[in-house]
């Protein structure tokens, strides 16, 4: 008796974990309400708005953009420095968003692009979540349009579902705008450095001479 | 008789009347079928189905291997039923309905069929519930994770089955299954499908909430497609920001090393953010040019008017001028670069909002050619 309940116990821990494994994938499988409401409460700071405007980010992405210049001014080629400033600036941005994004995942490896391993395509599985019974309802053509235009202007979400673009998306944007800050003001105080460095110094050679 | 013989070799309990023990079972069924009505008007169908479909199996002579061919979902509702409103059942209710799905789902015919057999009988004999069921659980852990999937649907289709009620069967559902929140409001359709199409269109109006607070002077547009337009124009402004920038930058980066930048960002910080070693230069006032800057790319503009000089022969001129000025500093106790990197980045950069960088970038520009000129002097 003892013996059976003692293994009635273990299987029933073993079988908590795969509830567990189940429960998660059914919530990311099937939306659900409560899902829906403690994205807004538990995760307040993970919301692309809070995430990208913090003091700390932008510190962090301004030493690592500034780093990542002076490596890439060593070995760089004569004729694209502009993009290879651009290039340098979007994967210091990807390294700031810490791989929890997939556009930030896509722009690393495309410089990783000769490491990638070619991967075999399974045929891909339809869900059959919806059955086919029921006819699904896609958006208007225009809408359709649109989506795909904005799935080619972020990284690496070509065929990435409407609802995680859009969450991509806004964390593109809020991204995009903290390292549009962070390059302004960083192009000032050098031109400002240079600028006046170099200028001052004409006008005392100027005048003295 | 054949049943006798097909269960005696698996089983222990007394199955010596088998004629007794089928009517008995009968009657328990009834029993099981008529106070879930009380409960709930859905799972009346379900059951009655069900038992029907038991007696016949009981009945029938080859018991075992027809089995798992029939009954599977309908014998695991009913013996959930049956489980959960613990008519024959004393203590070891949960265990029983969490044993019992899994029991049905498993592959083997046999084992499940013995098992079947096994709680049917713990329903008919009030003694030997314990020892029978235990048994089981310990072979069919895995496929708990499947049985709970079926369990799921099942009660899907009850509450697709049953359109009235809607809250209760809502609310059962909550209660059975306590991993899934979906939950039909009154009045609305509760078949699986528009409610995961519900949940589906809120997370997507959640979305585009948050995208329409990004994106400037999208609040008041409405409808998907026009706010898809002002964030792709938005999306696409922004990454020619991304260019110009970055072609500025191309530009300035050769003329100066970066030594020099550090020790210059941690001077202007300095002195950009508090008045302390502006007193000691003997700098009182540094024009504020507030009015010139409006946007980024205002600020951005005015620098380009700037002479952009001699390049290498100055540059040693102004590292040699810019590293007196920072062994004066009483900050600078500290001499050289690149371990100092880290701080003076922290300092300069820590701004708090946008126009305010702007504007402190541009005093500190006009702050910066103020004093290059005192320093020839």
């Amino acid at each position: 008796m003892a013996s059976n309940q003692s293994n009635s116990d273990m299987s029933s821990q073993q079988q908590e974990p795969n509830q567990q494994r189940k429960k998660r994938r059914k919530l990311t499988h099937e939306t659900t309400e409560s899902r829906i409401q403690n994205d807004g409460t538990g995760e307040n700071k993970n919301q692309p708005t809070v995430r990208w405007r913090t003091d700390s980010t932008r510190r962090i992405y301004s030493s690592k953009l500034l780093e990542a210049l002076r490596r890439s001014r060593r070995t760089t080629p004569r004729n694209e420095k502009t993009r290879e400033v651009r290039e340098t600036a979007d994967r210091v941005l990807a390294v700031a968003a810490r791989g929890k994004t997939r556009w930030s995942r896509a722009i690393l490896a495309k410089r990783a692009r000769f490491l990638r391993v070619k991967k075999v395509k399974k045929p891909k599985v339809t869900k059959d979540r919806k059955l086919p019974e029921r006819e699904k309802r896609r958006k208007f053509p225009a809408v359709e349009k649109k989506v795909k235009v904005l799935s080619r202007l972020v990284p690496g979400c070509r065929k990435v579902s409407f609802v995680n673009l859009l969450e991509e998306a806004s964390d593109y944007i809020a991204a995009l705008e903290m390292q549009i800050k962070v390059m302004a003001t960083l192009s000032e105080i050098l031109n400002a450095a240079g600028g006046g460095g170099g200028g001052g110094a004409g006008v005392g050679g100027g005048s003295s001479s | 008789m054949d049943l006798t013989t097909g269960h005696g070799a698996r089983s222990e309990p007394e199955l010596d009347e088998t004629g007794l023990e089928s009517l008995q079972f009968g009657e328990d069924i009834r029993h099981l079928i008529t106070p879930p009505s009380e409960n709930e008007s859905s799972f009346t169908a379900l059951l009655e189905l069900p038992a029907n479909q038991a007696v016949e199996l009981l009945h029938s002579d080859s018991g075992q291997k027809q089995y798992p061919n029939l009954t599977f979902p309908s014998n695991t509702s009913l013996l959930e039923r049956a489980a959960r409103l613990s008519f024959f059942n004393g203590g070891s209710n949960s265990t029983d309905s969490s044993s019992v799905p899994s029991n049905s789902s498993s592959k083997n015919p046999e084992t499940a069929a013995a098992v079947k057999c096994e709680p049917l009988e713990t329903e008919s004999f009030l003694d030997s519930s314990q020892p029978l069921v235990s048994d089981p659980t310990v072979d069919n852990s895995a496929p708990n994770a499947r049985s709970s999937s079926k369990r799921k649907e099942r009660e899907k289709k009850v509450k697709a089955a049953s359109k009235k009620n809607k809250k209760e069967s809502s609310q059962q559902e909550e209660e059975k299954l306590p991993y899934v929140h979906v939950r039909a409001r009154r009045g609305q359709a509760t078949d699986s499908h528009s409610l995961a199409e519900r949940a589906r269109r809120e997370k997507i109006n959640q979305r585009m909430k948050l995208l329409q607070e990004l994106v400037p002077g999208c609040n008041k547009i409405s409808g998907t497609a026009l706010v898809l337009d002002e964030i792709i124009n938005h999306v696409q402004s922004l990454q020619r920001q991304v260019e110009f920038l970055s072609m500025r930058l191309a530009a300035v980066n050769p003329r100066i090393g970066f030594n020099l930048d550090s020790i210059l960002a941690a001077e202007l910080s300095w002195n950009g953010w508090s008045t302390g070693p502006l007193m000691s230069k003997g700098l009182c006032d540094y024009p504020k040019s507030g009015s010139l800057i409006d946007s980024n790319f205002s600020s951005m503009v005015m620098p380009l008017m700037w002479p952009e000089a001699q390049v290498n022969g100055n540059r040693h001129q102004f590292q040699q001028q810019w590293q007196v000025d920072a062994l004066r500093q009483p900050l600078w106790g500290r001499e050289e670069d690149s371990h100092n990197f880290i701080t003076p980045e922290n300092s300069l950069l820590s701004y708090d909002s946008s126009a305010n960088s702007d504007a402190k970038a541009i005093r500190l520009l006009h702050f910066v050619s103020n004093m290059d000129r005192l320093k020839l002097d």
